[in-house]
C-alpha cells in the first residue's frame, strides 16, 4: 500500500451504483493491511458506513460549514493515517467546489498525504464527462475510474492508467453482505461461514479483483511522482 | 508621491464601516503599502483592537487630534492614512474638513482624498448621497455596498445609479461580498487581521490554531475583495506609487 497516508475520495455523479460498497471494501482492505483508516461519510443523515465501521466513521452534513470543518480540519489536524471519504452524488459538486476554493489538495500534499479519487463511471455517457470534470477540478495525485459491472459503465476500453472493476455479484449475496455484522475483512481472513457455499466463489472473485486493484495504487502513485 | 487620506464612513450606523476599514488596511498590508489609521470611535475604537500598532483613537472635535491627522500627512512618511469615521459622523466630518480647508487642499492637489461611503442594504441609505454631495467635488468617491452580513440588497440598476451619481465626478461603486458568518465570527473572536487569520497567526505573531476551512473561506473572500479594490482608480494610483500604470 502507499507509503504516504492516503485520502481516498470515493464518488460518482449517480446514485446507487456501488459507492458505499466500494468505500467499504477499501476500508476493509486498509484494515487488512494493518492501516488505521478513518471514514468520513458525507451521506448525512442516512450514510451506512458507520454501521460497518462504528468508532472509525463520522457521519457528516457537508452542506453546513461545521460539516466541512469536520472533514478538512479533521484530516489536516490528524495527519499520518488514511482517510476514506464517501461522497454521495448530491454532495459531489459542493464537495468539488469546497476542495477547489479551500485549495485542499495542496494543503493535503503539504501535510504528507496522497490524494486519490475513485470515481464510479456509471452507464450514461454523461457520467464519463462528469468523471473528466471531477478529475480536472480535484486534480488528485491519482484518479481511478471504476466500472461496476452490476450497473454498467460508459468507461471505454482500454483506458490508460489504473482502472478498477467491480465484478457482478450474485443478487442473493445482497442481503448477506448488506447485514451490518458482515465483514469483508473477516471473510478474507477465512471465516466464510456466513456465506452459503455456492456464493463464496463469486464473492472471493469480487474481492480478489478489487483488492488486486487497490494494491496497484502505491506503484501508480510512485510512477506518477516520477513522471511529474 | 502625494500622500493619500482615505475616509471610511456613513451616516447610518451598523453598516460595517470598521469592517471595510479592516479590509482596506489588510489589502494594503498584502500589497506591502504602509498605512496608519485613526479611529474616531472615541474612546473605545474597535479598529485599534485589530491593528493596535498602527491605529490611534482620536476625537475629531478636538483640534489637537485634527492636527495629529492632517498636519502629519506629509511628514509621517506613510503613503496611506485611513480615518474610520464613527457611526453617524460622515456629514459632520466632511463639514469640519470643509470649514478648516482640508477639502480645498485636496482639490488643489496637495494630497489625494478618497471617501469610501458605506451603504446598508436599504435603499434609504442612498439618501445620504444627496446630503453629502456638496462636499464631494475633487474627492475620489467610492460608494461601497457592504454585503458582508446581508444576502438581500436593494435592486441596483442603471436608473438608480444615474439618479444618485449624475452630479458626482470621480465616483466608483464596489461591492464587499458576503463572508460566511462563522468565519467572520472566528476572526473577530481571535482579534487578528484577516491576513493573519489566513496565515494562521495569532495576534502575538505565534502560530494559531484556526480552522483550515474557515481560513480558506476568508482567503477566498479576500481575493474577491482584492478584485473589487483593484478596479478603483484611487487604489490603482496608490499601488503604482504615483507612476503611470502599464497598459499591458
Amino acid at each position: 500500500m502507499a507509503s504516504s497516508p492516503l485520502i481516498a475520495i470515493v464518488c460518482s455523479d449517480r446514485h446507487r451504483n456501488g459507492k458505499t460498497l466500494l468505500a467499504r471494501t477499501l476500508v476493509d482492505f486498509l484494515l487488512l493491511e494493518g492501516h488505521d483508516p478513518f471514514v468520513l461519510d458525507l451521506g448525512h443523515p442516512d450514510g451506512a458506513l458507520r454501521d460497518y465501521f462504528p468508532g472509525r466513521t463520522a457521519l457528516v452534513d457537508f452542506a453546513k460549514i461545521p460539516g466541512q470543518m469536520m472533514v478538512f480540519d479533521t484530516i489536516l489536524g490528524a495527519p499520518g493515517r488514511d482517510y476514506v471519504i464517501d461522497v454521495p452524488a448530491p454532495q459531489l459538486s459542493r464537495f468539488c467546489e469546497a476542495m477547489g476554493d479551500l485549495e485542499f489538495r495542496a494543503a493535503a500534499n503539504a501535510a504528507g498525504f496522497a490524494v486519490v479519487v475513485l470515481y464510479i463511471v456509471d452507464e450514461p455517457h454523461e457520467s464519463l464527462r462528469s468523471a473528466v470534470n471531477v478529475e480536472e477540478i480535484l486534480k488528485p495525485d491519482l484518479f481511478i475510474p471504476v466500472a461496476n459491472q452490476f450497473v454498467g459503465s460508459a468507461l471505454p476500453e482500454p483506458v490508460d492508467g489504473l482502472t478498477l472493476t467491480m465484478e457482478r455479484l450474485d443478487a442473493d449475496l445482497a442481503p448477506i453482505i448488506g447485514n451490518r455484522r458482515f465483514s469483508f475483512r473477516t471473510f478474507r481472513l477465512g471465516d466464510e461461514s456466513g456465506v452459503p457455499l455456492p456464493l463464496r466463489a463469486g464473492l472471493k472473485s469480487f474481492l480478489h479483483g478489487l483488492i488486486g486493484g487497490f494494491r496497484e495504487i502505491e506503484p501508480e502513485l510512485s510512477l506518477s511522482k516520477l513522471k511529474s | 508621491m502625494k500622500p493619500t487620506l482615505i475616509l471610511v464612513g456613513a451616516d447610518k450606523g451598523g453598516v460595517g464601516k470598521t469592517t471595510i476599514s479592516r479590509t482596506l488596511l489588510d489589502f494594503f498590508a498584502r500589497k506591502n503599502v504602509l498605512t496608519r489609521a485613526f479611529d474616531t470611535e472615541n474612546p473605545r475604537g474597535s479598529l485599534k483592537r485589530f491593528y493596535p500598532t498602527i491605529t490611534e483613537i482620536v476625537d475629531l472635535e478636538n483640534v489637537a487630534h485634527q492636527m495629529k491627522i492632517l498636519d502629519t500627512l506629509e511628514t509621517a512618511n506613510v503613503p496611506v492614512t485611513l480615518v474610520d469615521l464613527k457611526a453617524g459622523g460622515l456629514s459632520y466630518a466632511l463639514d469640519i474638513f470643509e470649514r478648516i480647508g482640508v477639502l480645498e487642499a485636496a482639490r488643489s492637489g496637495q494630497f489625494t482624498l478618497g471617501l469610501f461611503h458605506i451603504i446598508g442594504s436599504s435603499i434609504a441609505s442612498l439618501d445620504e448621497i444627496g446630503e453629502i454631495s456638496r462636499y464631494l467635488g475633487g474627492l475620489e468617491y467610492i460608494l461601497t455596498r457592504n454585503f458582508i452580513n446581508e444576502t438581500n440588497f436593494f435592486e441596483w440598476d442603471e436608473e438608480t445609479s444615474r439618479k444618485y451619481f449624475a452630479n458626482i465626478p470621480n465616483s466608483h461603486e464596489i461591492d464587499i461580498p458576503k463572508l460566511n458568518e462563522m468565519a467572520y465570527e472566528q476572526v473577530d473572536v481571535a482579534g487578528v487581521t484577516f491576513k493573519d487569520f489566513i496565515d494562521n497567526r495569532n495576534a502575538d505573531g505565534q502560530a494559531g490554531k484556526f480552522s483550515f476551512v474557515l481560513r480558506g473561506y476568508v482567503r477566498k473572500w479576500c481575493s474577491e475583495i482584492d478584485q473589487e479594490f483593484s478596479r478603483v482608480k484611487l487604489i490603482q494610483d496608490i499601488l503604482s506609487g504615483g507612476r503611470p500604470q502599464s497598459k499591458s
